[in-house]
């Protein structure tokens, strides 16, 4: 390479690099609070953790969307619910062995978000269903660790017969009790998310492991 | 032809590792130097903007200690201490004053924000005085209050992704459970108005059953004197006057210490790189004397072989500035985000503010001090005696 060139490519590269590190203001992901409390409160036996941040925009754009929007039941909606949310995944591991997942994500609700995390095992069975955050004169009851009992041992396959849209759906899931009766929108805004979630989750990762989605 | 940039850059191919290993100390040393240079502006820059974001230039508030006023204007805390809303008519009959705005900040505990709990803020605001001191609000979604007791809220760009909120949605206030309605929803302005949720202050009033403030905005007339404003204020009773000069002095006085510390590590860090190109230049230089005496024998000057070997200098600092330039680019939003770390205040927005300008003034300086150090291998060259030089093993 002639030395002529080589100063145009370093000044193609630091165009580049200006380009790309232009600020840019991405939409607002859903992470835990405290992660080393929370994790070891998820997973005892955990020894550590690992966190990726995903998006549908990144892993499998439009076509992915249309999927988990069809298998979801519901379109996304509003400013906030779109293609580029970043996704914040917790891969929980025991020495070399990954144990489990936890994922939250965003819900509007009646009066405020609503964040639905999940801890998974390797299997994708719900171990633990947790609302780190909801604004409501009810929030205490849905809240309350006796509801996300209600939850264990859940999968994605459970949740196949409720359509969030109509809040309407069999098996395992309209055996949930809602502990807040007044509260019916944000129930089932939390049923909407807890199936968003686990959907996002079998895209992202356990699809992968299984060869398909 | 082969030209002088072509022989002093195959010349420098020769010692690979060599070169490399001085390629790469420059690069460091000019990736600490622009980076620390762009956090030195990007942080002033920074904080003006916090505070031309605030719209207003003196801050009312009731007694107390000066930084927790402070504190509570930059980070956008909770007002504990209460002044009468008369102050705001004393206040704008002053002639220096061009408007005032009458703010009453408020914080309810939400005990569903995470786990223990955590504190949501709301700002009372008048929809007539208030617009007018943020000029640069744009509204997203929806417009301001359409009444002074609407039971309407207008929310910053996080606050309402944060909460999901569009126009039309409610919020509901904590503690007191009243429910209000979305009305508007601001464009991301990168301060501190961007977590705020705005209410009409006679609601928040209610809300919070007092009929006192605790803060008022005010804006000084373009050629009065701010100076003079903030001594009559001072003899209003009981209310304390900050000024967003004061504390943006006060700020930069906090930080300069830092900023003197990390300019000298860049200094340091430089003149390492540079006693680096010394080395590797006088080195090249030490073992091709014999080429260098036949170039004199075939009639070359002492100042072509200067040149020749000041191009080498010149090469290997111009192209370990523009990567390391490059690598600064590409690292400022990491760097942006240690400083964060390690600084106890820091203002929204870019800290470590690097453009075109500061870039090539980062080269300039490189290549600047580097052609520096390599005047004396340049001129040891030149010097150099053709026998003696041939002659030598």
């Amino acid at each position: 390479m002639k030395g002529k060139d080589l100063i145009l490519l370093l000044l193609a590269a630091v165009v580049a690099f200006m380009v790309m590190a232009a600020p840019t203001f991405a939409a607002v992901g859903c992470d835990l609070n405290d992660p080393d409390r929370d994790v070891a409160r998820f997973f005892p036996e955990s020894s550590g953790y690992k966190t990726t941040y995903v998006s549908i925009d990144k892993r499998g754009g439009e076509v992915m969307l249309r999927r988990v929007e069809k298998r979801l039941g519901d379109r996304f909606h509003g400013i906030y619910e779109t293609i580029d949310v970043p996704y914040t995944l917790y891969e929980i591991h025991s020495g070399p062995r990954t144990i489990g997942y936890i994922h939250g994500v965003n819900q509007k609700g009646q009066f405020g978000g609503i964040q639905v995390f999940v801890a998974l095992d390797p299997g994708g069975r719900i171990k633990s269903f947790y609302i780190q955050k909801m604004t409501s004169q009810w929030a205490k009851k849905l809240r309350d660790p006796k509801f996300g009992r209600q939850f264990a041992g859940l999968s994605l396959k459970d949740l196949d017969a409720y359509n969030p849209a109509t809040g309407k759906g069999g098996g395992k899931v309209a055996e949930i009790r809602n502990p807040a009766p007044e509260a019916e929108e944000d129930f089932r805004a939390s049923l909407r998310a807890l199936k968003k979630n686990l959907i996002l989750m079998d895209e992202f990762v356990f699809s992968s492991e299984r060869g398909k989605p | 032809m082969i030209s002088r940039f072509q022989i002093a850059y195959k010349n420098l191919l020769r010692k690979k590792s060599r070169t490399l290993l001085t390629l790469v100390g420059i690069m460091l040393s000019s990736w600490v130097l622009v980076s620390l240079l762009g956090f030195n502006r990007g942080y002033e820059q920074a904080l003006n903007r916090d505070i031309d974001n605030m719209g207003y230039q003196l801050m009312v508030m009731a007694k107390g200690c000066p930084y927790e006023a402070a504190t509570m204007m930059l980070q956008g805390g909770t007002g504990l201490r209460y002044i009468e809303q008369s102050m705001v008519d004393l206040i704008v009959s002053k002639p220096e004053v061009d408007k005032v705005t009458p703010i009453l900040m408020q914080a309810f505990f939400d005990p569903d924000k995470g786990d223990g709990g955590g504190i949501a803020g709301y700002f009372g605001v008048e929809a007539a005085s208030f617009p007018a001191m943020k000029p640069f609000f744009r509204f997203r979604q929806g417009a301001w209050f359409t009444d002074e007791q609407a039971a309407e809220a207008v929310m910053g760009f996080e606050a309402a992704e944060l909460e999901q909120r569009e126009v039309g949605d409610m919020i509901l206030v904590p503690e007191k459970n009243v429910k209000l309605k979305v009305v508007g929803v601001l464009e991301r302005t990168g301060g501190q108005d961007d977590g705020t949720i705005f209410v009409p202050l006679k609601t928040l009033q209610k809300i919070s059953e007092t009929d006192k403030i605790t803060t008022i905005g005010i804006k000084v007339n373009k050629d009065a004197d701010s100076v003079k404003l903030e001594a009559t204020l001072y003899q209003l009773p009981d209310v304390q006057v900050v000024s967003f000069t004061q504390v943006k002095q006060t700020i930069m006085k906090l930080i300069a210490t830092a900023r003197v510390m990390v300019l000298s590590i860049a200094i340091i860090a430089l003149l390492i790189a540079m006693v680096g190109v010394v080395n590797t230049i006088l080195m090249s230089v030490l073992e091709r004397m014999q080429e260098i005496g036949i170039l004199k024998t075939m009639g070359a000057m002492p100042g072509d072989i200067f040149i020749l070997v000041w191009t080498e200098t010149l090469i290997l600092c111009s192209s370990g500035g523009i990567m390391g330039i490059g690598l600064a680019l590409v690292f400022a939003r990491l760097s942006d985000i240690l400083v964060r770390r390690v600084l106890p205040y820091s203002p929204g927005g870019e800290l470590v503010a690097i453009d075109m300008k500061l870039a090539f003034l980062t080269l300039a300086i490189i290549v600047v001090v580097g052609l520096l150090s390599g005047i004396y291998p340049a001129w040891k060259a030149g010097r150099v005696r053709p026998l003696e030089s041939i002659r030598s093993e």
